[in-house]
């Protein structure tokens, strides 16, 4: 027999030992319990776990309304004061307008009342 | 695995991702002998072993969602075990400091070689270093080939085929079998160790 059937023959009796020797066992009774005990203790705790993200939801929600909410009244007081802004300049102009049609007609009724210019008074 | 128990399987997985735990428990029951054996061989302790399997179903537990056959569940489960096995003799260098005194005792006092090498070759596996003895278990318990076990491990084949090679060139020198007693008859007891021998790889 060569070095190599040697060699082989070796390792083929080494790996059968192995195969047995590495022959799967069975747990302890209690194992499936255990695991199934360890999975009803985590489930209450996963359980509370949406209630977070639902209230943090809620939260994110509550406050995306408030920013909303304050833009619009911040929007509408801004409209609200441009308006008034420009309500007040129509009055004003429309008081210059007033003012400046009574003065023009005051400077027409004071020229209309002086006497004209006599040449026989400048001529004396 | 025959034909009705995979189909068994694929029902058990399928009810027991829906969130049915009673399906559940019956996959544990399924797989346990599996996961168990793997952790037992790579730790050499059996609360330990236990300790660890129960954290793998507990992550099966929760990666239900992900999985998508029974052959994918197998796959998964070996994969997390020995992984997490691998980890925890790394953090906790067991392997380096594992005496095989006892094996060596029992075996000149035996008659019985089987057993008694049974035992011995367990010993020498818990001085492999993790990959290499991860390795040997999976070829020889779960019967895995190179390609498969390069998967589970995350390793190459060509890698695999050394840690192979070279755990059992060391093993066979370690046991001293001789080529014509494969029989397990041969009363030839173990060749001891060399002393500060260790089967690092």
């Amino acid at each position: 027999m060569s070095h190599e059937d040697t060699n082989r023959d070796d390792n083929h009796d080494v790996e059968q030992r192995l195969r047995a020797a590495l022959r799967p066992v069975d747990p302890g009774a209690g194992f499936v319990g255990g695991v199934m005990a360890r999975i009803a203790a985590e489930r209450p705790r996963s359980a509370r776990l949406p209630r977070a993200p639902a209230a943090a939801s809620w939260l994110t929600f509550a406050l995306a309304a408030s920013i909303v909410l304050a833009l619009l009244v911040t929007h509408q007081q801004q409209a609200r004061r441009t308006e008034q802004g420009l309500e007040a300049r129509r009055q004003l102009i429309q008081a210059l307008r007033v003012a400046g049609d009574k003065l023009d007609l005051a400077s027409r009724i004071v020229n209309a009342q002086q006497p004209p210019p006599n040449s026989s008074d400048s001529g004396a | 695995m025959s034909g009705d128990e995979a189909c068994t399987s694929r029902a058990l997985l399928a009810r027991a991702t829906a969130g049915d735990t009673a399906a559940f428990g019956a996959l544990v029951r399924m797989h346990q002998r599996s996961v168990y054996s793997l952790a037992l061989r790579m730790l050499s302790d059996r609360h330990q072993a236990e300790d660890l399997a129960q954290d793998v179903f507990l992550q099966l537990y929760r990666s239900l969602a992900a999985l998508e056959s029974e052959d994918h569940l197998s796959f998964w489960l070996r994969r997390v075990t020995m992984h997490r096995a691998i980890d925890r003799l790394r953090r906790e260098r067991r392997y380096a400091a594992m005496p095989l005194a006892d094996a060596e005792i029992v075996a000149s006092d035996s008659a019985d070689a089987d057993p008694i090498l049974e035992r011995r070759l367990r010993g020498l596996l818990e001085e492999l270093a993790p990959a290499a003895r991860a390795v040997i278990v999976l070829r020889y318990q779960e019967d895995l080939d190179p390609v498969e076990i390069g998967r589970t491990l995350k390793m190459s084949v060509n890698t695999v085929k050394s840690h192979l090679k070279r755990s059992l060139a060391l093993l066979r020198a370690a046991l001293a079998v001789p080529g014509s007693g494969a029989g397990g008859g041969s009363p030839t007891p173990p060749r001891p160790l060399p002393s500060g021998h260790r089967l690092l790889i």
